[in-house]
């Protein structure tokens, strides 16, 4: 395809239509979700490892694909369920990466990894189920590592919180997109 | 287009400085070859730029205009399929102002045009044609469009592994590998559809010397139990299981070496996948068959292993990974995950996840090699601490004749006869200004 043949965009934006987003929920909701996510941020930074995985449902899919930098019009683009991941657990194994965290050889734990959560953008949304919510949310983690190392991640989430019979939020789904298709790290000893 | 090799100017260590450096013989190493700029110029020109270097799985890119971009030392290169079936790996700089000319990490493609001036390259490399031809035509007097493809590297294969060399010179593949390859066919032919690579490619940066977790994989035996005691309690439930030293070997052949013992699924158990262990198991007849017994008792075994320079293997666990310089502090550390093709679609999905949870950059027990290497490279840029000379003399006289291993075969599980043939090969190769003058039999 030449260039002259290529589409102009500019004919696709000459009369732009507002975006559709679903009605805005209740605010209460959107202010228990928020509180729900910063929580479970400070638990991480904190360590609280154990409370931390009683946030999940017995069912949680905590997802993160792996990045590929490919060609726009190339179908296998974006991120696939079978393709290579830096996370994808389900409770019995987020609890053997918790054990790892909690373990006294854990060396590379020891000093402590200083984490900070920043999440931010949280946009809520009803679902089908009346108890279950979408959740979208932006992050930034930063880890601070010996003395003088840091790493930074910044990302994007999907969530879905069930409400338990209790009432109570809860984890079922996540899915973490972050920025880099090269992990700028040599490691990835965090949740995000 | 092919180039000559050609020696660029500039001051290279001395032959004498850098076996001063590498004393295989006692076993003592200067830190200075982890960190100083001259000797890695010098690896990247001599060892990256001669050897044959793993670039893809034959899976990867099953069809005509398949392609998948890595890189060789640091010369980035596009592993392509071209219309007649034949693999071409090209370098990745177009030939009119070096820009590279494709930017996807893998796809599919009909040509490969470079962004800059729109010069464009054909699946097999050769120049098809740019805008303004007309113009080149008339105004460059020596204008030869068969001198304007991308500069081809050799590709050869063994079973389903592609390498390539970009020097003219070097051995055949066959001749590179040499026995080693008994060892690979431990992983690459344990079952007659042979393997495939899961999609995907998980890549990260570890601030270390490419060659610190090359040799961690290709005998550190010693370091597991106690590095990564954490993460085999997490995914095992107890430690890292102690076998017995004399029923552990290491064989090395060119530099390339495997330490490993014949427990069958010692690796293969520290996925945490109890249905792999079983499919290991249930396939030994099988496997003896294509192996023999012995060899079959390798299959998932507790070892470790690497091919010359830079692509490392876990046999049972199945990660395959390859250690990219990018500089002398920084490794740019490839992962994925190989199956045999014609195991169940259930058996693969427990090793995409397995060696996801074990051997990537959030596995528990990759997380805490990173943070060693680093620190390992790092130290090195003391003044006292590069006048250390470290200490590799583990099992200096292990060496043993058996029957049925090929190669340099060490008896002891806590032995660093590996990494001393690592270096050994690496020191003959920074050495030797040409092939022929490589010494025999490392």
């Amino acid at each position: 395809m030449s260039q002259a043949q290529a589409q102009n965009p500019a004919d696709a934006i000459r009369d732009p239509r507002p975006p559709q987003f679903p009605p805005l929920p209740d605010r209460d909701l959107v202010f228990e979700v928020e509180q729900f996510l910063y929580r479970e941020a400070r638990l991480l930074d904190q360590e609280r490892y154990e409370e931390w995985l009683g946030l999940m449902t017995e069912d949680i899919h905590y997802w993160m694909p792996g990045v590929q930098a490919r060609f726009r019009n190339d179908t296998s683009s974006g991120p696939l369920i079978e393709r290579m991941a830096f996370y994808d657990d389900d409770l019995l194994n987020l609890r053997r990466r918790v054990t790892r965290f909690m373990h006294a050889t854990a060396w590379a734990e020891d000093p402590p990894t200083r984490a900070c959560h920043i999440i931010n953008n949280v946009e809520v949304e009803l679902t089908d189920n009346a108890r279950e919510y979408r959740v979208y949310s932006t992050f930034v983690n930063c880890r601070g590592r010996n003395e003088a190392e840091e790493t930074w991640i910044a990302g994007r989430r999907t969530d879905l919180l069930r409400r338990d019979d209790a009432g109570a939020l809860r984890l079922a789904r996540r899915e973490i997109h972050i920025t880099q298709a090269v992990l700028l790290a040599k490691n990835l000893n965090v949740f995000l | 287009m092919t180039v000559q090799v050609q020696q660029e100017e500039w001051a290279r260590p001395s032959a004498q400085a850098l076996r001063e450096m590498v004393d295989v013989g006692r076993g003592r190493i200067s830190p200075r070859i982890f960190w100083d700029e001259a000797i890695y110029r010098l690896e990247l020109e001599r060892i990256f730029a001669r050897c044959w270097i793993f670039v893809a799985h034959e899976s990867q890119i099953p069809n005509p205009g398949d392609f998948l971009t890595t890189t060789i030392g640091e010369d980035g290169v596009i592993v392509s399929r071209a219309n007649d079936g034949q693999v071409k790996v090209l370098l990745n700089a177009c030939p009119h102002r070096g820009n590279r000319v494709c930017f996807a990490e893998a796809g599919n493609a009909r040509r490969f045009t470079c962004n800059y001036h729109g010069w464009a390259f054909g699946r097999d490399g050769a120049f098809l044609g740019m805008p303004a031809e007309e113009i080149y035509e008339k105004t460059c007097p020596d204008f030869d469009k068969s001198e304007l493809g991308l500069i081809q590297a050799r590709v050869a294969g063994y079973k389903g592994l592609l390498f390539a060399t970009f020097d003219p010179e070097a051995p055949t593949l066959d001749e590179f590998l040499g026995d080693y390859r008994w060892y690979l066919d431990v992983l690459l032919d344990n079952d007659e559809g042979g393997t495939e690579f899961l999609t995907g490619n998980i890549k990260s940066w570890i601030d270390c010397n490419w060659k610190v977790p090359a040799e961690n994989f290709v005998g550190d035996s010693l370091h597991a139990q106690w590095t990564h005691n954490s993460g085999a309690v997490a995914m095992l439930g107890m430690g890292v299981g102690k076998a017995k030293q004399d029923s552990v070997y290491q064989a090395n052949v060119n530099g390339h070496g495997m330490q490993f013992g014949f427990d069958m699924v010692g690796n293969a158990m520290t996925l945490g996948e109890p249905e792999v262990v079983q499919y290991i198991r249930e396939r030994e007849a099988i496997m003896a068959e294509r192996l023999g017994k012995l060899r079959s008792r390798m299959v998932g075994a507790m070892g470790s292993a690497t091919l010359f320079p830079n692509f490392s293997f876990l046999a049972g666990l199945n990660t395959v990974r390859t250690w990219n310089p990018r500089g002398p502090h920084r490794t740019e550390l490839h992962t994925w995950v190989l199956v045999n093709k014609n195991a169940p679609d259930s058996i693969k999905e427990k090793y995409r996840k397995g060696v996801m949870r074990t051997f990537s950059p959030s596995g528990t027990l990759e997380m805490d090699d990173g943070e060693n290497w680093e620190a390992a490279t790092r130290t090195a840029a003391g003044v006292v601490a590069r006048r250390q000379k470290l200490h590799y003399s583990l099992g200096l006289h292990s060496q043993v004749e058996h029957e049925e291993l090929p190669g340099n075969v060490h008896q002891r599980k806590f032995n660093d006869s590996n990494q001393r043939a690592f270096y050994g090969r690496w020191l003959d190769l920074l050495c030797a200004e040409t092939w022929s003058n490589l010494p025999e039999g490392r």
